[in-house]
């Protein structure tokens, strides 16, 4: 037992926790801004397969690590758009929309896989994956250092997100437009707000910020690519939005909280445990579900989400 | 005249929706500071006209002219740049927000928030017309009658030369819509052109200066207010010359039907909760429910018909207690019941017309058999309903989707009248429907009534119930606050009974102001120096 | 039902120019004078419908060509391979008709589910629980029991498991307000790890290192269709199953209630149906009929309970199902037309080298070509005129 309690609270895991929650927080904000305009987008498993993939096909090809971060983030760029034409121009179901942007995702990155790499699934290379970067000064901190400031940059770029996105959407004009068009898109329509214009922004910017949480996976923490490889991790982001009542802290305190669990179960994997391995493989899957059960307060979902928008029909 | 009292001009437009020709060739002015109704039954097409003016719609042919310019409205957002606004009958509010975010929406830019000189302008906007107003709180916790004034605030505060309300009134109690009045004509003072839309005569010659009216998407004509009176607009608006129908005799009661003790459902202090409701209704009798809708009607009308569970109190429907019992067991005693919203209350609009007439009772004789539906007769009762009710349809298995509002109600009234029911509730009948429609529906409520069915009409249209009704029991805040038993006579005291005030004594109509600083608080009796607008 | 919009790309004008502001707006007397208004139908013709379901088809297939011939493969001759891997032979016919068979099911688990508007996402973990009840009954019953009644055990074990695992999604719903979609999802990776468990620890076969456990008895294997063919009795169960949600949705008043939520559950409430009644119920056939699938695969293929034997085969079936828009028919002809493509995928990639994991693309292209279909059908152009100086 004791070991159990000594991992949990080992600096490596908490330096895990924020390294694994990484992904997922930069999912989250992305789905939360996209959700406060209205759409639900269900295909960010999907934009983590294919932009995890795009990032690490143009890592292999050129080596060049930025172009892979730039292509991997138009990736989910990309996706976020086919979702804006689906369900804002098209007026397609979100539910369904997502779904099938989901299977595309993964099927267009599987077909691309064996494309690319002449079908030999078995002997896909690694690629070369960004450093972590310690702040000078502050990663001397003890603890604290270690666990904030000697992380990838793209960490610090998901960290520094949060403020950003906040003063965005409670202090501009753009904010208030994209708030009030998840809210009562007619109010905002007859207000001379574009609410096809609004959404295609916030989709763009939830695929773009999901496109990061995949290029992450793939060229950040592992250098590998295969079609599992989000593993859920879309999903979880979905529910870490729900039960964080679509605010930025809650979102952050759910990202590092699956961050910590996933980084927890590896570490006492790696140290060998009675524990069945696949038990804890299942475990954030079934916390997930706890928390949405625990945690009942839905006050600031977007009064319109996930139903389509036609002018007159109010 | 000339060109330059001219502000608006609408040349030749007409607007075409599938099925519906809703504006045809309509052509009119308006003139600079002045106040011009738009008068016609629903349906005539007034509101598409407004929102044409408001680039809402797109005319399929025709024109405007603002200012003498010719115009071409792609969207609000060239109305609102050319300085018009509009107070849609349903509030466009993003109830989330505070007044000032409101009316920031889309007038800032994309950039930094500036709300305190939002706050500043509005502050002055709020002292011109004397409205108190709290500009932090959501408003969707607002009184109705404030959220309207966060409607026209939101299109004050743009600088508009012409402002459009659509029914301004329908939401407000007798004082509220003075009130409303005495503002609009000081807007007409300053200048402003104001187009008033609304289908009620005393109104239009309360307030307008002209009045154009509308039939059928066309415009019968364009006169001086002063120049006609309310027959002759009802005779243009309706097409005929109609006698404005004293009521007839109210036949005699039989036995007490229905009977509410102390009902109370959702929590005190809740928006539109019941708070404790006391009323008997006998056989052979309309009973009117009267009161600004927002008050506890929904939630009434819910209990009655078993959606929403009753938290303490009973209901008796011929003489048996209903508690616990769902829509179908309700039904199934003798209850048939017409909800205010028929497209979210009442009719399944994807399925067929047979199988909506079958709803509620789908899982009984002779629509189903041990769990088996039986389409024979789903067909049968539709070809009956369809014959009976005159409901205008391709076929009885035709989707519900494609029929109008009236055919739409016919389907619901076929529905629940069917099986001689002992007791009627319905709520808001005729919203929506067209003179004849609306005619039709009452004539049928009046033969049930003859029946020996006890009616409990719910509706906020006043003359409706007026019109209908020999008892009527006014709703405040969750109570009916007051029982008139000859509602015609009384029309002055329903009318601040509406407003809560339950001594007529206490509270000349002058006095009444729309601040709502006690609304959720206090024995509204008590509180005569304020008209205390519902919640 | 005055559902005009703005149109959105179909407007040339407005797309020429930025409509902001009275100063473009406004020019008297002349400029364009006509354009295009987007308008809604009351009414789809259904051949409408039909064309695009299958311009959906022929759009995809032509994308999907760039995909071969980005891949460096002739296009024709791979789509010929395809074909001919899929109905070339009698033999492959009948192999298209046995990949087809779970889609079946699968296709219609999630189509009962979205009639109810309840978002069923689980059919591949419903799946798998339909391979392990249909495993564990092979357990304690093979020999037994004669094996007629054995094979309806296990298939009815394979159903109940089904049931289940979407039962739980369904608690979660409609006690906790868990949204379903989540729930599956969720369930689906708990139930793998699940599975991957037992195959390591109590199911494992003793005489294998591989997550696998030891066949099953031949007494349990669903009857053979044919001689020299692996078609086996779960096709003509799967068929049965269309026939049945048809009736249940359209001959039953659970069906109309099933449909009833999907439309409005608020009006439904007003007709007495209670919503979380119907959606758990939903949830439960719909969670049976994808454990059926398990259970058909397993003892109609494999006889081995595997980690991929199924995987995959409930997102096809979410795929088949709203391509069918959700009609049993529907989902019978997509299923065999996918079944057609899984088939011939694999003799096109032994000839031409195009890689199989086409299959995917190619089925989620159609999905979203005939998503937008719907919709543009549903739609029409009509030239407004706006006549000139009558002022």
């Amino acid at each position: 037992m004791n070991d159990y309690v000594s991992t949990a609270l080992a600096v490596t895991v908490f330096v895990g926790a924020v390294r694994i929650g990484t992904p997922l927080l930069l999912a989250a904000i992305g789905e939360m801004v996209t959700e406060r305009s209205g759409i639900l987008n269900l295909g960010i498993e999907g934009i983590l397969t294919f932009s995890a993939f795009i990032a690490f096909v143009t890592v292999d090809r050129t080596d060049n690590l930025v172009l892979g971060v730039v292509f991997g983030a138009l990736a989910g760029v990309l996706v976020g758009l086919v979702m804006a034409v689906l369900t804002v121009t098209f007026k397609v179901e979100q539910v369904v929309a997502g779904l099938s942007l989901n299977l595309l995702g993964v099927g267009f990155s599987f077909y691309l896989l064996r494309a690319v790499f002449d079908n030999a699934a078995s002997d896909l290379p690694s690629v070369r994956t960004w450093d972590v970067v310690a702040i000078p000064g502050l990663s001397s901190i003890p603890w604290f250092g270690e666990v904030l400031f000697t992380q990838h940059w793209l960490t610090y770029v998901a960290f520094a997100m949060l403020p950003l996105v906040w003063l965005v959407l409670n202090r501009t004009g753009f904010g208030l437009e994209l708030r009030s068009v998840g809210d009562a898109p007619g109010a905002a329509d007859l207000r001379g707000v574009s609410i096809e214009r609004t959404q295609y922004a916030a989709l763009a910017f939830g695929g773009f910020a999901a496109g990061l949480a995949g290029t992450f996976l793939s060229i950040f923490s592992t250098g590998l690519f295969f079609p599992t490889i989000a593993a859920g991790r879309g999903w979880i982001a979905l529910a870490i939005v729900i039960f964080g009542n679509w605010r930025l802290g809650r979102i952050l305190a759910g990202a590092l909280f699956f961050g910590y669990l996933e980084a927890y179960q590896l570490t006492i994997q790696g140290q060998g445990t009675d524990v069945p391995q696949q038990l804890l493989l299942a475990l954030p899957f079934v916390l997930t579900l706890v928390a949405l059960v625990l945690n009942r307060t839905r006050s600031n979902v977007p009064l319109h989400l996930g139903v389509p928008y036609l002018r007159g029909q109010r | 005249m000339t060109e330059d009292d001219i502000l608006l001009g609408v040349h030749g437009v007409t607007t075409r929706f599938p099925g519906v020709i809703a504006n045809d060739d309509v052509s009119l002015a308006i003139r600079r500071g002045s106040v011009h109704c738009l008068l016609g039954e629903n349906g005539a097409g007034k509101s598409t006209l407004a929102e044409t003016m408001y680039g809402v719609h797109r005319p399929d042919d025709g024109h405007l002219r603002f200012k003498g310019e010719r115009i071409d409205f792609r969207s609000p957002r060239d109305a609102i740049a050319c300085g018009i606004g509009m107070v849609h009958q349903h509030f466009e509010l993003v109830t989330p927000l505070s007044t000032i975010e409101n009316v920031a929406l889309g007038t800032t830019g994309k950039g930094w928030l500036d709300l305190e000189s939002v706050r500043a302008k509005l502050t002055d906007l709020c002292g011109t017309y004397d409205v108190e107003l709290d500009l932090d709180a959501p408003v969707g916790v607002l009184p109705v009658g404030l959220q309207q004034w966060v409607e026209i605030l939101k299109t004050m505060y743009l600088g508009v030369d012409l402002l459009i309300l659509d029914e301004p009134t329908a939401a407000l109690t007798p004082a509220g819509v003075e009130l409303l009045f005495a503002s609009i004509r000081r807007m007409r003072d300053d200048g402003l052109s104001v187009i008033l839309i609304s289908h009620k005569m005393h109104e239009v010659t309360g307030v307008s200066d002209r009045v154009t009216v509308l039939r059928k998407g066309k415009v019968v004509d364009t006169v001086d207010t002063s120049a006609v009176d309310a027959a002759e607009l009802t005779r243009m608006m309706v097409g005929r010359s109609v006698e404005l129908s004293s009521v007839e005799d109210h036949p005699d009661p039989t036995d007490s039907v229905l009977r509410v003790e102390g009902l109370v459902v959702g929590d005190a202090g809740e928006r539109g909760s019941l708070n404790g409701v006391d009323l008997t209704v006998e056989g052979r009798t309309i009973y009117g429910i009267a009161g600004v809708s927002g008050n506890g009607q929904s939630a009434l009308f819910d209990a009655l018909v078993g959606v929403r569970p009753a938290t303490a109190g009973s209901v008796h429907i011929g003489g048996e207690d209903i508690a616990g019992l769902g829509p179908r067991r309700i039904s199934a005693l003798g209850v048939g019941s017409v909800p205010a919203d028929r497209i979210n209350q009442a009719l399944l609009m994807d399925f067929g017309v047979d199988e909506n007439l079958a709803l509620g009772r789908h899982r009984d004789r002779p629509f189903s058999i041990r769990g088996l539906l039986r389409r024979k007769a789903f067909n049968a009762r539709a070809r009956e309903a369809i014959d009976d009710y005159e409901i205008a349809t391709p076929g009885p298995g035709h989707i519900t989707r494609v029929l109008s509002g009236g055919n739409l109600q016919k389907i619901v009234m076929a529905r629940e009248l069917e099986g001689e029911p002992n007791l009627i509730v319905v709520h808001q009948p005729t919203r929506g429907l067209d003179v004849s429609a609306a005619d039709n529906v009452r004539r049928r409520l009046i033969a049930e009534r003859d029946r020996g069915a006890a009616v409990v009409l719910i509706s906020d249209d006043l003359d409706e119930v007026l019109s209908l009704a020999s008892r009527v029991g006014v709703m405040f805040e969750g109570r009916i606050i007051g029982e008139v038993d000859d509602p015609v006579a009384e029309r002055d005291r329903i009318g601040l009974l509406m407003a809560g005030v339950t001594d007529a004594h206490e509270a000349a109509a002058d006095q009444v102001g729309e601040d709502d600083t006690d609304a959720a608080g206090g024995d509204p009796a008590l509180d005569d120096e304020h008209e205390v607008v519902n919640t | 039902m005055t559902d005009v919009e703005s149109p959105p790309a179909v407007d040339e004008a407005a797309s020429a120019e930025t409509p902001i502001g009275p100063v473009e707006t406004a020019r008297p007397g002349r400029g364009w004078r006509s354009g295009w208004k987007v308008e809604r139908r009351l009414e789809t013709p259904w051949f409408l419908e039909v064309a695009a379901i299958v311009g959906a088809i022929l759009v995809a297939i032509a994308v999907s060509a760039i995909l071969i011939a980005l891949a460096g493969s002739d296009v024709l001759d791979s789509y010929r391979a395809l074909y001919n891997g899929a109905f070339g032979t009698r033999n492959a016919t009948i192999e298209t008709l046995v990949q087809a068979t779970p889609l079946i099911f699968t296709g219609l688990a999630a189509a009962f589910a979205f009639r109810a508007k309840v978002w069923n996402i689980g059919g591949e973990g419903q799946l798998w629980a339909g391979t392990m009840g249909a495993f564990w009954a092979s357990l304690i019953f093979a020999g037994a029991m004669p094996r007629a009644l054995l094979i309806v055990v296990v298939m009815a074990f394979a159903a109940v498991f089904g049931a289940l695992w979407a039962g739980i999604a369904a608690v979660l719903r409609t006690r906790f307000g868990v949204n379903e979609i989540i729930a599956t999802v969720m369930l689906n990776f708990v139930i793998i790890n699940v599975l991957s468990y037992l195959l390591s620890d109590l199911w494992q076969d003793p005489a294998s290192f591989y997550y696998q456990s030891e066949r099953m008895p031949d007494v349990v294997a669903l009857p053979r269709l044919f001689e020299g063919g692996r078609l086996h009795l779960g096709f003509v169960i799967a068929l049965a199953m269309a026939a049945v949600v048809w009736f249940i949705l359209e001959r039953t008043s659970f069906g109309y209630e099933v449909r009833s939520i999907g439309v409005n559950p608020r009006v439904a409430s007003y007709g007495g149906i209670i919503s979380n009644r119907i959606v758990l119920a939903t949830m439960l056939v719909s969670g049976a009929i994808a454990g059926l699938a398990g259970g058909s695969e397993l003892t109609g293929i494999h006889l081995r309970l595997q980690l991929d034997i199924v995987s995959g085969l409930g997102f096809t079936g979410i795929i088949i199902a709203l391509v069918a828009r959700l009609r049993p028919v529907g989902v019978v002809a997509a299923a065999i037309v996918a079944g057609a493509v899984t088939n011939g995928a694999t003799t096109m990639q032994l000839s031409t080298g195009v890689p199989a994991a086409l299959v995917d693309v190619l089925t989620g292209l159609t999905l979203v070509f005939v998503l937008i279909g719907a919709v543009v059908v549903n739609y029409r152009l009509r030239r407004v005129s706006i006549v000139e100086g009558q002022a």
